[in-house]
């Protein structure tokens, strides 16, 4: 926990402190053509990524995740102090739980693993109509199938017309449409909602 | 006032039992409502429905003697005898045909629940406090004590109709509207969440210079005075680094937002980007937003 502060000042320092400003030289220039000239990711025509990877947890050892891919693929993903893990918010490796559904991008290494930059951990991106709605949650009606997303107060972010995110919700109606980015609650037709899409 | 009440118990029970037997006998849906009832499964649909028309005919006959005088005893008795059958109804409906519908005041389905326990238990002990009593006729009471009347009567059509699910479309549901239209039940969120910052930086000139640089989602956020910091992981030269975006909490302003890349290892701050803020939070002018046109050039990324 300390060393979480400590590091939080020196980042803030380091954005904030005025440490020196440096040009936009310093790195590179801010035409197009230099960022799409990055190599591209050499994925072949009707092959898979081999820098992603969805499944869920079989198995953690240490920073190693044991991933059941949902075509029985094995993936073994290394966590590095690097990769940035979301659920339901950025949040840190030891929330990770066997059982858990996950995407994963990263980088795959020569023995197969993939080192990940970005973990997210249980997300769904699902559309419907709100069928009902009781204290901070919503019933949701997809594809005919009824799902309960929670309204976590604090987190859960609404976008209303395309206009820049608010925590407030109430502007939701029943019968409306909306998409919903949320956090899975493994085996359970309930979610989290992080973030809910819709016309106000 | 017990004796007032009791009074005006025929009166009551007389206007309930007329309005029962309008929803048997002239309801428009009453053949498909008793077939829906428990009397279905014993009788038989078709026997059902003979035996819901009687009912209804007997109640509309008691409650007709009930209301209009003379009053006799009799009358108390026999509706307190109905009350106590219709009672007895509920329990056996309950109990043999949970789903059913109870088929009393209205045409509307509603199965059977506590509050018709209720509304049949008040029923019977109006009848039964009435038989008790015996105060005559209601009319008397009403023109020796118009006021409290009225109240009685109010009061115990109120109960009797808080009592009714078949009446809730009329009152409940309109009150139930109007404190979800108060008080919102997702009403409450506050602050600004993290989303709006990651869009806001994600606008931000800083943002294009080092996005082909990060190679993370958010990694890590905290909030440090009028700014929220949000962290991405990065590769700066080959060494892993950090990029930090400050980001103006409680103001969309894309061009005030500014960057730092730190080394993953050393801590030693590689690069910053971004306008230069005095502590009152206003951007010095000696110090442009590299990348960023000021207003005396003109917009450099107008549209």
């Amino acid at each position: 926990m300390a060393t979480t502060i400590d590091r939080r000042r020196l980042l803030s320092t380091a954005v904030l402190g005025g440490a020196g400003i440096v040009g936009a030289t310093a790195l590179g220039s801010l035409a197009p053509e230099t960022a799409l000239a990055a190599e591209p990711v050499p994925v072949a025509p009707g092959t898979p990524d081999p820098n992603f990877a969805e499944g869920r947890v079989t198995s953690i050892t240490g920073t190693m995740l044991l991933v059941t891919g949902s075509d029985t693929t094995l993936h073994r993903i290394r966590i590095t102090s690097g990769t940035s893990i979301w659920k339901l918010h950025p949040t840190t490796f030891d929330r990770v739980e066997k059982g858990d559904g996950l995407y994963a991008r990263g980088v795959r290494l020569p023995d197969g693993t993939l080192a990940a930059d970005s973990l997210w951990v249980n997300i769904v991106n699902l559309q419907g109509h709100i069928a009902a709605m009781g204290r901070n949650v919503l019933h949701l009606d997809h594809r005919g199938r009824r799902i309960v997303g929670h309204i976590v107060p604090g987190t859960t972010a609404a976008v209303y017309n395309g206009t820049p995110a608010v925590s407030d919700v109430s502007l939701l109606r029943v019968g409306r449409h909306v998409q919903v980015i949320g956090a899975w609650h493994p085996d359970t037709n309930e979610i989290d909602i992080a973030t809910v899409y819709a016309a106000a | 006032m017990i004796e007032l009440t009791a009074a005006l118990q025929p009166l009551l029970i007389g206007a309930v039992l007329i309005w029962s037997a309008r929803v048997k006998l002239i309801g428009r849906h009453a053949a498909v409502n008793a077939r829906r009832s428990a009397l279905a499964g014993p009788l038989g649909e078709q026997r059902a429905v003979t035996a819901y028309r009687l009912l209804g005919l007997v109640e509309l006959v008691l409650g007709t003697l009930l209301v209009l005088p003379p009053a006799s005893r009799a009358e108390l008795v026999a509706a307190t005898v109905l009350a106590a059958a219709f009672l007895g109804y509920l329990v056996y409906s309950r109990t043999t045909a949970p789903d059913a519908s109870c088929g009393c005041l209205s045409a509307q389905r509603t199965p059977v629940t506590a509050r018709s326990f209720v509304r049949a238990g008040v029923l019977l002990s109006g009848g039964l406090l009435a038989t008790v009593v015996d105060p005559g006729h209601w009319l008397d009471a009403v023109t020796a004590a118009p006021a409290g009347s009225l109240v009685v009567v109010l009061v115990g059509a109120a109960v009797v109709v808080a009592l009714s699910p078949e009446w809730d479309r009329a009152w409940l549901l309109p009150l139930r509207r109007l404190r979800a239209r108060l008080t919102h039940p997702l009403a409450g969120g506050t602050g600004v969440p993290l989303l709006a910052s990651v869009q806001q930086l994600q606008l931000s000139a800083a943002y294009r210079q080092v996005a082909a640089l990060i190679n993370s989602d958010v990694r890590d956020h905290w909030e440090e005075e009028d700014w929220r910091m949000v962290c991405y992981s990065a590769r700066y030269q080959g060494r892993p680094a950090t990029a930090v975006f400050a980001v103006p909490r409680s103001r969309h302003q894309p061009d005030e937002v500014r960057v730092a890349l730190v080394d993953d290892l050393t801590g030693t701050s590689l690069a910053a980007l971004g306008a230069t803020v005095d502590t009152a939070g206003r951007r010095r002018p000696d110090h442009p937003v590299p990348g960023a046109g000021s207003a005396t050039t003109g917009p450099a990324y107008a549209g």
